[in-house]
């Protein structure tokens, strides 16, 4: 009796456990459908200009649509490439955003620095001030920056470019952010050890604030590559044309070219991505762990 | 002022002010070379700024500072020549523990072969040769707290600094850094200022003790002259756990005889001098010079033990006058008396120390 009695016990345990299994089963599926909507609502756009970039114009608009580019047709990019200034654009965008880049962390992180460690009177009132600059929307300062810009002479020329975009206080309060979150013993230690500012922020402090100046090159970068308004106005020569601009010229006189359009989309796309994949792996670089106790 | 003397470190009057906060005031003090000084005291009473401000890495709102007779006022931290080592170790994240150890020698630009020499040199007086070649993220505790002390050694300063530099060990790795400090300041025989506001660190490993509160240095001396012989009411408190049991009452004149009358009576002899006139005192006994009497002998007074706390080899009794005053009592552990005995005691008058109204002590002990 008693053994009938455990082995029931025992069949309505390894019942109990398959339920809860066929339970854990079925929500796990439940996400990843959801996660597998997501994705598809979120790729499924990008796709869509892929396929047509690989497409000629007959093959873009057939019905019902192809989900496969084929027959494959090079044809939009040898156009892209060869018949539209889309090689120099290209060239411009990432000069333009890989120098104000390249200055811009240099200068914010020593801004940063500055902010964040270094005692000096009406240090409050020039944060506030950039933390007020930085609310001042991009549309009402685009008339005084047009003068100031003629003014010195620089306009179409990739100063007028470079130079504008470097006076935005974001990356320096970002910084300062980040240098804050250094303890004060390690400034402390370096100083005692014979550095003074530059080499304590050059050797030091930089070294350990790798992944903020990652997330800050990531910003500006994409920034830069994203701009448009004030590429738009700055320059006037074909030659000093960037990206953003010169695909929307494709647009304004290319006629309706879908092709050629998701072509340059495309290869748009091509640097930003390199420069996301490659800039990932300092995300993990040393981290702060093991200078302090905890 | 301090050029002649011999001292490794003298400061004269410093002050420090943040805004209309006084944080340190009329702070003298003078180091011999070699000597091992803890600045003890509570949180917030200016022992760290005190340290930061010999190191220079404050700034000072009066005084002076020499260090190796020289005035130091106005040198950067580097021209200094001592080393410190900081509470949360400030090592340098990315840097393997050689970085670490090289790195002041690096920066004042000595010879490779020499620096090479100079940090395996230290590394192997601190066991650390074997991980010469990690980061510190990859170190215990420990092993984190040797490569600071390291840092400090490779310059052969004239002076340590040390920032409370055990207070975040664990209480078995803490005790047995403390007797390494103390093997290590033996060895390399450099004068060092300890700064902790643990009492039983500042007596097991300093020389002299200072003792600190509100910016204002209470009493200096060696850690039984503290304890022994505490300059004032805060200091019997603050040193010695559990603190001295101090009573408060009123000394009178009866007879010729100075008494103190309080929970207890008692005379009080060559503990008063004439010159302190009569008015409120207080009296002070450590709990393990509080003597127990039989109660049928009839002298002594009755207290009412209240709580009895064992620690190991003695036991603490916690006990009260009639007045509800506390006592606190060392016994030995085997003692058989339990909560809510009453028991008598006295209090022997070649270990009562006499404070003044202000808190001052005002006897000096019984010859």
């Amino acid at each position: 009796m008693a053994g009938a009695t455990s082995a029931e016990a025992r069949l309505s345990g390894a019942d109990h456990a398959r339920q809860r299994r066929r339970k854990r089963r079925r929500a796990e599926f439940l996400r990843h459908l959801l996660l597998a909507v997501i994705t598809f609502i979120l790729v499924a756009p990008f796709y869509y200009v892929f396929l047509a970039s690989l497409k000629n114009s007959t093959a873009i608009f057939s019905y019902p649509p192809s989900l496969l580019p084929l027959p494959l047709y090079l044809g939009n990019y040898e156009a892209l490439l060869w018949n539209t200034g889309f090689l120099r654009w290209m060239f411009n965008t990432l000069f333009v955003a890989a120098s104000v880049t390249f200055i811009k962390v240099f200068m914010d992180s020593m801004a940063g620095y500055a902010l964040a460690k270094i005692e000096m009177t009406g240090k409050k009132v020039i944060f506030l001030a950039m933390l007020i600059l930085l609310m001042v929307p991009i549309g009402a300062l685009i008339v005084p920056l047009w003068s100031l810009v003629s003014a010195l002479g620089l306009t179409d020329t990739y100063l007028a470019l470079i130079l504008p975009p470097l006076a935005n206080p974001l990356g320096a309060i970002l910084m300062r952010q980040f240098i804050l979150g250094l303890p004060r013993d390690l400034d402390n230690a370096a100083r005692l050890d014979g550095l003074n500012d530059f080499a304590i922020y050059w050797r030091i402090v930089l070294p350990l604030i790798k992944p903020g100046l990652v997330v800050l090159a990531v910003i500006i970068f994409t920034d830069q590559f994203m701009s448009f308004i004030w590429p738009l106005i700055a320059t006037t020569s074909d030659d000093l044309q960037l990206l953003t601009v010169g695909v929307a010229a494709l647009r304004a006189h290319g006629g309706a070219n879908y092709g050629l359009w998701s072509a340059s989309a495309v290869m748009s796309l091509i640097p930003i991505s390199i420069f996301f994949f490659v800039l990932q792996r300092q995300f993990l670089a040393r981290s702060l762990a093991g200078a302090l106790k905890q | 002022m301090g050029e002649n003397r011999a001292y490794a470190i003298e400061l004269v009057e410093v002050a420090k002010r943040y805004g209309e906060t006084a944080v340190l005031s009329g702070v003298d003090l003078a180091i011999e070379p070699g000597e091992f000084v803890a600045l003890l005291g509570p949180s917030g009473c200016g022992k760290s700024t005190l340290l930061k401000l010999i190191a220079g890495l404050e700034e000072m709102s009066g005084g002076e500072i020499y260090i190796g007779g020289r005035l130091a006022n106005y040198l950067h931290p580097s021209a200094r020549n001592v080393a410190m080592v900081f509470q949360n170790y400030a090592l340098y994240p990315h840097m393997t523990v050689r970085a670490n150890l090289g790195f002041p020698l690096r920066t004042s630009g000595i010879a490779r072969a020499e620096l090479r020499a100079k940090v395996e040199a230290a590394a192997s007086l601190l066991q650390l040769t074997e991980q010469l070649d990690r980061y510190p993220d990859e170190l215990s505790g420990g092993q984190r707290q040797r490569v600071a002390l390291g840092r400090a050694i490779v310059r052969e300063p004239l002076a340590f600094l040390m920032d409370e530099p055990l207070s975040n060990l664990d209480a078995l790795l803490r005790v047995e850094m403390r007797s390494e400090l103390v093997r290590l300041h033996k060895r390399v025989g450099r004068t060092t200022i300890y700064v902790t506001h643990d009492q039983v660190e500042a007596m097991t490993m300093a020389n002299r003790i200072v003792v600190m509160h509100r910016g204002v240095i209470q009493q200096v001396g060696t850690p039984s002259e503290v304890y022994s012989l505490p300059a004032n009411i805060f200091v019997a408190t603050f040193v010695g756990s559990p603190p001295m049991n101090l009573l408060s009452g009123r000394l009178e004149t009866a007879g010729g005889e100075r008494v103190f009358r309080g929970a207890l009576d008692l005379a009080l002899g060559r503990l008063a001098p004439a010159s302190l006139p009569d008015g409120p005192v207080t009296v002070g006994i450590r709990p393990e010079h509080v003597q127990l009497v039989d109660p049928a002998t009839g002298i002594g007074r009755r207290v009412q033990v209240e709580l009895v706390e064992r620690v190991g080899p003695d036991s603490y009794l916690l006990a009260q006058f009639g007045d509800g005053r506390p006592l606190t009592i060392r016994v030995d552990a085997a003692s058989p008396i339990r909560e809510g005995d009453g028991i008598a005691i006295r209090l022997p008058q070649e270990h009562l120390r006499l404070f003044d109204a202000a808190g001052n002590r005002v006897t000096k002990e019984i010859s």
